[in-house]
């Protein structure tokens, strides 16, 4: 089934099913819902502005990934050059953004931990962990994404998962 | 000989063929060392997965965007879109590249023109008496004797410099470490046009590749057929080591 991405049925096909996959790349790069979703929607602008045409549903997916991928970790980095600089300057205290209060849902204790833990990943083994157990892709697709070899992913996932079962137990996280 | 863990997280990740999936499965069967090892990968796995954010996490932030696209994009259809929620970027060297652009200006044309009003020029210059810089030059005013006339300030920038180039003026702004304005690129908005992620370099509208730090790594760069070109044409990363961000 072919999409054109500029064509107002489809886009809304491809919106309905594919934001929720992109929220959650977003999310789960950037850990701010707020910029996770000025992110979607400017790849979403993009996307029907460009009026491109793809072959199948899942390459209008993955070509919104590798954006909302990219936009996100462009965030992160300008993020952290912006605070590096700022924290010469002044270092007041650190709000953790994973037990924030103010929240609408309450997180559960171990919910903000493996947050943080992942947050905290390398943005390597970070991109592939998100990848693939958020937006569910396998490691062929990852590959396709990232542009990188398939034996690529099959060692970025096992070093993230290395990295984050040290974190979790560093934290004594009781994951459920 | 006992699994490592890559072999357990492939297999957990479903992405083990036969006969090792098989192979892996029977060992896990009499092997309590690999299977504990196995659990705890899945553990792991779990946690990631659980944390993830939910539905009713996602419903608002799809419900607001689709009706921003709605509002903006869909119901007028091709050509007619907003800037209002467009991203507006413009940096602090760029506004002190136009403010500088502005000294220039002034102190340039005060200069040239000084006094001489008589002159048949179509912008008429203010007559200023007062050493220029930066804090007094938006209190400039036009002499009294030309009140009816447009004063300098009326003008944009970008008419400013389109008058003094149709006069024949070489015009030339550039403030250190930054790169020149030209007539073309004033006013057009700089957004970052490709990645190369191996680098870890950003490829932005008006020609700059930049480091992760924001350091300028070369100017006046091309996207050209996904690959990124200098001015020249020699080829500096090829299509396969960049990634072209949209628009």
């Amino acid at each position: 089934m072919e999409i054109r991405s500029g064509d107002e049925l489809a886009f809304r096909q491809v919106y309905n099913e594919v934001f929720p996959v992109v929220m959650k790349v977003a999310y789960h790069v950037t850990y701010n819902q707020d910029v996770a979703e000025d992110i979607c929607q400017d790849a979403f602008i993009r996307f029907y502005d460009k009026d491109m045409s793809f072959p199948s549903m899942d390459d209008a997916k993955f070509w919104l990934i590798r954006v909302v991928k990219n936009l996100s970790i462009n965030h992160v980095k300008r993020k952290m050059r912006e605070s590096a600089s700022l924290e010469k300057v002044m270092r007041g205290p650190q709000v953790n953004p994973f037990k924030d209060g103010a929240s609408e849902l309450i997180l559960k204790e171990s919910t903000a931990a493996v947050r943080k833990a992942v947050s905290e990943l390398p943005e390597i083994y970070k991109t592939v962990i998100v990848l693939r157990e958020y937006a569910g892709l396998n490691y062929k697709e990852i590959a396709g994404v990232l542009k990188i070899s398939e034996s690529n992913v099959k060692v970025r996932v096992h070093r993230a998962r290395k990295e984050l079962e040290a974190t979790l137990d560093r934290e004594e996280v009781n994951v459920p | 000989m006992c699994l490592d863990d890559q072999i357990l997280n492939t297999y957990l990740d479903n992405e083990l063929t036969e006969p090792w999936k098989s192979q892996v499965e029977e060992h896990l069967s009499y092997c309590s060392g690999c299977r504990t090892r196995y659990q705890n990968l899945l553990k792991v796995s779990d946690a990631v997965k659980s944390s993830e954010l939910t539905a009713a996490e996602i419903q608002p932030h799809q419900d607001r965007v689709l009706s921003m696209i709605e509002k903006n994009y869909l119901s007028k259809g091709k050509g007619k879109k907003s800037f209002l929620r467009r991203t507006f970027r413009l940096s602090a060297p760029q506004m002190i590249g136009v403010a500088a652009a502005f000294v220039v200006v002034f102190v340039g044309s005060w200069a040239v023109f000084g006094h001489n009003n008589a002159s048949g020029s179509t912008i008429l210059l203010p007559d200023v008496n007062t050493t220029i810089d930066l804090n007094n030059i938006t209190q400039t005013r036009s002499s009294d004797n030309n009140t009816t006339s447009k004063s300098l300030e009326n003008y944009s920038l970008d008419e400013i410099l389109k008058n003094l180039d149709a006069r024949g003026y070489d015009v030339d702004i550039r403030l250190k470490s930054i790169q020149p304005l030209s007539l073309d690129k004033i006013g057009t908005e700089v957004t970052e046009i490709a990645r190369i992620e191996e680098a870890d370099i950003t490829i932005t509208s008006d020609g700059l590749a930049k480091g992760a730090d924001g350091t300028i790594i070369a100017t006046g760069v091309l996207l050209k057929d996904d690959q990124i070109v200098a001015s020249d044409g020699t080829v500096l990363w090829t299509a396969e080591e960049t990634t072209v961000l949209g628009n």
